[in-house]
Formats: C-alpha cells, structure tokens, sequence
C-alpha cells in the first residue's frame, strides 16, 4: 500500500466565521494565511520524513476550509520545498480550466520537479460550478473533452487544431513536454461511469473519494470491468482511495472524537441553491444515480486505534482494490493543528510501516 | 433534408458518364467520396450555403457501370480532373474524403496551379498498418464509420453497390504507406486542411501527423467526439473550420470568435 497524505492547509481564523459558502473574503485575515502556509511547510517536511510516499493537494474555492484554490501553484511551492515526496495534484477542476493551459502547467512543474508529479483529472464538487459561473449541466461533457485534450496536449508531436464541442483552438504544440513520458501517471477521478470508462479507455488510474469501501468499490469494480473491456488489466497502483481517518490511541478515544465532529459541512451553499443544485446537477456511481454532495459532512471511513486501522486498510484493499490511499488526517470540520500533528505522528509510528505490505 | 437542395447531373469525361450532385453559390468546392460511394451529408448542405458545392460519384462507384478501366490512383485523379474541366471550373477547392482523399492529393499533384485549397476528411493515403476498411452489414459498417449513428440522415449505402465497387478500391488504394505519393508530397506547397475524427475506427488519427511532417503547407485538426465519418458525426463543427480554412487558408489559426457578452 502507497500512502498519501491530503494536505489542505489549515487556515486557523482569528475570528469565528460564517458558516455560509461563499465565505465573505473580508473576514480573511492575511497573517492567519501566511501563518498556515508557513505551518503547511513545517507539517509536510514532518509528512516526508515520516516516509509518506505522495502528498497530495485539490482545488477548492472560496472558502477557508481547503485553502487551496490554485493547486497548480500548491503543487509548484511544495515541489520546491520537498526533497523526495511525490507531489499528487489531485488536480485541476478540469470543466472551468483551459485544459491546454493545464497540459502546459503539468508538463512544466513535472519536468521543474524532477518527474515528481501525479496528476489526477476532475469534474468538481457541486458547489464548484458556481466559482467561475460553469453551467452544471455541461460540467461532465466539458470534463471529458477537456481531459480528451489534456491527453492530446501532452502526447501529439505536431502543432493541431481541436474542433470541439465546447472547446476550440486552431494550433496547439505545448513547450515543454512533460519529463514522464508520455505524461505523468494520471488518475481520473470520480466514481461516475463516466470517469471510469474515461480512464479505462485511456489507460488512466481511477480516484475515489469519500464513500464506504462497497460504495466506491462499486465504481472501482466498474472500472475493472471497463479496463477487462478495452483490453488491459490495472494494477493497484492504478487505485486511488482518498477518506478521512481519525486515528487515536484507543478505538474509544476514536469514537469520541467521530461523536464531537459536526455533522454539516463547514461551509454550506444556501438552502435556495442547494435546493436547486440538488435538481440541476447529475451524478451517479458507476451508472447509478447518487445525490449530489452539497451539504453533510463527509463519512470517515477510517477510525479507531491503530491496529484497528489497518485492519480498516487491509479491507479496503479487498473490497476498493486500492493500492494507494490518499488520507485527510485532520479531524473533518476541525481546524486545530495539535489533534492532527498527534494524528500524524501515530499514523507515521503505529500504522505506516504495517501497512506497507498490504 | 440534405438531398433536396442538390441537383443531380451528368459530365463525360474519360469515356466515363460521371454522375454529380451540386448546390451552392460562391467559390467551387470539388468533393471526392469514400470508398462507399457519395452519400450527401448535412455537411453538404452547410457547405453549400457558402461555396457552390459539387459532389462527384466517381466511375464505378454508386449506380454507375463496374469500373474495370482505371488501373491506378493517378488515372483516377486525371479523370476527376477532366471532369472538373467538363464543369468550366478553372480553379477550384478540393476535399476528398477517405479513399478520396488519396485522390485528391494525385489531382491535386497533378493540376497544382488549379486547385486554391485542399480539405482532407480523415484520407486514406496514410494507413497503420493492417488497417481494414468498414465491412459487414450496414449496421456493422455503421458501427465502424460513425460515433453519432443517430446523426446519419442519409439511407445507408446499398450493400450490393458497394460491393461492387470494392475490387477499384482494392485496386487502388495502394500499401499503406506509399513511397511514390509520399515523395511527392514534400513538393506540395497547397494550402491543405487533414481532419481526424477523435474517435476514428478505421484509419488511427496519429496518422494525420505524418502528413503534416511531410507537406509543407499542412495543417492538422482533430475534430472531438467524430469516428471516421467525420462530416456526418459533427456536421456543424467540421463545416466550421473547414469553411474558415478554405476563406483564409493558414491564416484560419487567428480568432474571430467574439466574447463580449453585452456591450
């Protein structure tokens, strides 16, 4: 098993804030986000030398809860601080990005950083589209060709034109290439059909988030299926499973951490909209229709001591086929620094070198 | 609803009675089917809403007598040529399709000072090898030429007709790398537009780089979402780009895509 760590930067507020999304950005307070930037450095310095294999950085807008709207310059920041780790960039919000600019982006950051980059392609969260006014009913068909052209960007030798349906350009020929050819391992991610067939038909990884270990194996299963299909086999490496874990030293201090979270998200979208992105906006696993996520805490999927926790591991492997986990170890809707420093600290001592073999 | 604005006519050229379908004003537009035959699509249609637009149904294709005359590619192109002649057409765009392309890169060898600009939908003159034409039943040749089989407005090719036709295109396809052409084709300075469909079962869209590195005036462009039949699958994207290359040749790389949302 590969691990991950899922570095969100932790924004700690001066002041309480509102709990509405979007987050007004007058209450940002400039030091409190130099000073979780600076402590980002420090915690991933203690992530690498802990001997996590990725780390691992994600879009998100307009809010404090991951800071991180540009992770293309996450990604560049941590490359340059890093010595070893590798530097997942799990990844641009492909439907409200110029995809020719995220081929350009990657191909460059993978070869400044040495060949230290994966890549992971998306369509977002639901209250994503509304960050750059995307229409949420074309968010998958824009995904798709805009990872279509992702690929083709980094792979066809010859200045091309793309004639597509919701991007054109007349002459694309990207300098530079990117240092792993032909491009960096690649993730799709999501759990839609529409990610896996995506990824089986072009030979990419698949990314899962979130959901039980049966949910998002339904979509990892398809997967396979649809790899069988087109004619060639994944490995595990080829599976990522992001979750939140909440690790302590007993299964019972565990679950009393799990019993104070919140049960919201931090940052919800008003109830109009919510309402109204919950009719709008299409998702489903592995072809079968799902809710979009718009309110409600994310499930932890991981919790308990450490030997608890890898046994959580091990039956994840068997049930996702994941080779690599991807792990938010800050408790969810939790902005303290000390519950994830101690989480981390036992992850890297009690759990990471069991489950290497995994 | 793209038959009706065509008119059908007639050219001898060759000893060839060589049947064509033409609609439009503006500047001609020389169509050269594929190896099933014409078969109007509403790329036609659009088309001709710009240029005057003639699609031939070259010898020994459709419902014309079985070819066993023509020998070669050349032979074919030179016929096509006399043909265009036979319209009073002096210059002229050329877009070949497929088998059609290949033919229209020998005519446009041949008559170089006539032909303004050149469109090739997905040719065949450059094929991976072992790469093997649509066969089969209509469905199963539909499953091979088209991502978007519901977009086709056309009957299908009768299978007789093109059956008929298959030992002319056997004939004269050629290997599927051809030294000859390919030689030539370094001297071709013609403005030319190679389109690939994204998803193209028969013939692989990498094959559209290696006509860019061999021509010195060649411009690629993938159309998203289109499998072989690439004017059928995405009738109005093709037309676009095919329209503004044939108006403003390689400069057709500056936008004029406008994005003011409210003035």
């Amino acid at each position: 098993m590969k691990v991950s760590f899922f570095e969100t930067v932790r924004y700690q507020a001066p002041k309480p804030l509102p709990s509405e999304w979007p987050v007004p950005s007058g209450i940002y307070n400039p030091d409190a986000g130099a000073r979780a930037y600076r402590g980002m450095i420090e915690r991933l310095e203690f992530v690498e030398a802990l001997g996590f294999d990725w780390v691992s950085v994600s879009e998100h807008h307009y809010s404090p809860r991951i800071l991180t709207p540009s992770p293309i310059v996450s990604a560049a920041f941590l490359a340059a601080h890093l010595k070893k780790i590798k530097v997942a960039l799990l990844g641009p919000i492909v439907p409200q990005s110029n995809p020719v600019r995220v081929a350009e982006e990657i191909a460059m950051l993978d070869t400044m950083a040495q060949g230290r980059l994966v890549v992971g392609l998306l369509r977002g969260t639901s209250n994503e589209s509304l960050t750059y006014d995307l229409n949420p009913t074309e968010s998958r068909e824009r995904t798709d060709e805009g990872m279509e052209l992702i690929l083709k960007a980094w792979t066809e030798p010859q200045p091309f034109g793309w004639q597509g349906r919701h991007y054109r350009y007349r002459t694309i020929s990207i300098w530079p290439r990117p240092l792993q050819q032909p491009h960096p391992p690649t993730y799709a991610l999501g759990v839609s059909r529409e990610a896996c067939e995506f990824a089986a038909r072009h030979h990419l990884g698949c990314g899962v988030s979130y959901g039980s270990f049966e949910g998002v194996g339904r979509a990892t299963k398809y997967y396979r299926e649809q790899c069988a299909r087109y004619g060639w086999q994944p490995s595990s490496d080829d599976i990522i499973y992001r979750a939140n874990m909440l690790l302590a030293d007993t299964d019972e201090e565990a679950q009393d951490m799990l019993r104070k979270l919140p049960g919201q998200a931090p940052f919800s979208m008003r109830p109009g909209v919510r309402d109204a992105m919950m009719t709008i906006d299409s998702r489903n696993i592995a072809g079968e229709a799902r809710s979009p996520i718009v309110s409600g805490a994310l499930p932890t999927t991981f919790i308990g001591s450490p030997d608890t926790v890898v046994e959580q591991v091990r039956r994840c492997r068997d049930v996702v086929g994941a080779g690599v986990i991807d792990v938010s170890l800050h408790p969810p809707g939790s902005n303290e620094l000390e519950p994830l420093m101690r989480s981390l600290e036992l992850f890297g001592k009690k759990v990471l070198p069991r489950i290497r073999d995994i | 609803m793209a038959e009706t604005a065509f008119r059908e006519g007639y050219v001898d050229a060759d000893g060839f009675t060589i049947r064509y379908m033409q609609a439009g004003e503006g500047a001609p537009l020389v169509h050269l089917h594929g190896a099933g035959g014409l078969r109007l699509s509403p790329a036609h249609e659009l088309l001709a809403r710009r240029y005057r637009v003639v699609a031939f149904e070259m010898p020994g294709f459709g419902n014309s007598p079985v070819n066993t005359r023509t020998e070669t590619m050349p032979e074919l192109a030179s016929t096509m040529a006399r043909a265009v002649d036979k319209l009073g057409l002096d210059t002229f765009n050329l877009m070949g399709t497929s088998f059609g392309g290949k033919t229209s890169l020998w005519l446009a060898l041949q008559q170089t000072s006539r032909v303004q600009a050149l469109v090739l939908e997905a040719p065949a003159a450059i094929r991976q090898e072992g790469a093997a034409p649509p066969a089969g039943t209509p469905d199963e040749i539909a499953r091979r030429l088209y991502a978007h089989p519901e977009r086709v407005s056309a009957p299908p090719i009768d299978p007789a007709l093109r059956a008929k036709a298959q030992p002319l295109v056997q004939r004269l396809l050629g290997p599927h790398r051809d030294p000859d052409l390919e030689s030539r084709l370094q001297d071709l300075s013609t403005p030319t537009l190679v389109l690939f469909g994204t998803l193209d079962g028969v013939i692989e869209p990498r094959m559209g780089r290696i006509y860019k590195d061999l021509m010195p005036n060649c411009h690629l462009v993938f159309v998203y979402d289109a499998a072989h039949a690439i004017s059928t699958d995405r009738p109005e994207a093709f037309t676009e780009v095919v329209s503004d290359f044939l108006e403003r040749h390689e400069a057709f790389v500056i936008s004029r895509a406008e994005t003011v949302i409210h003035p």
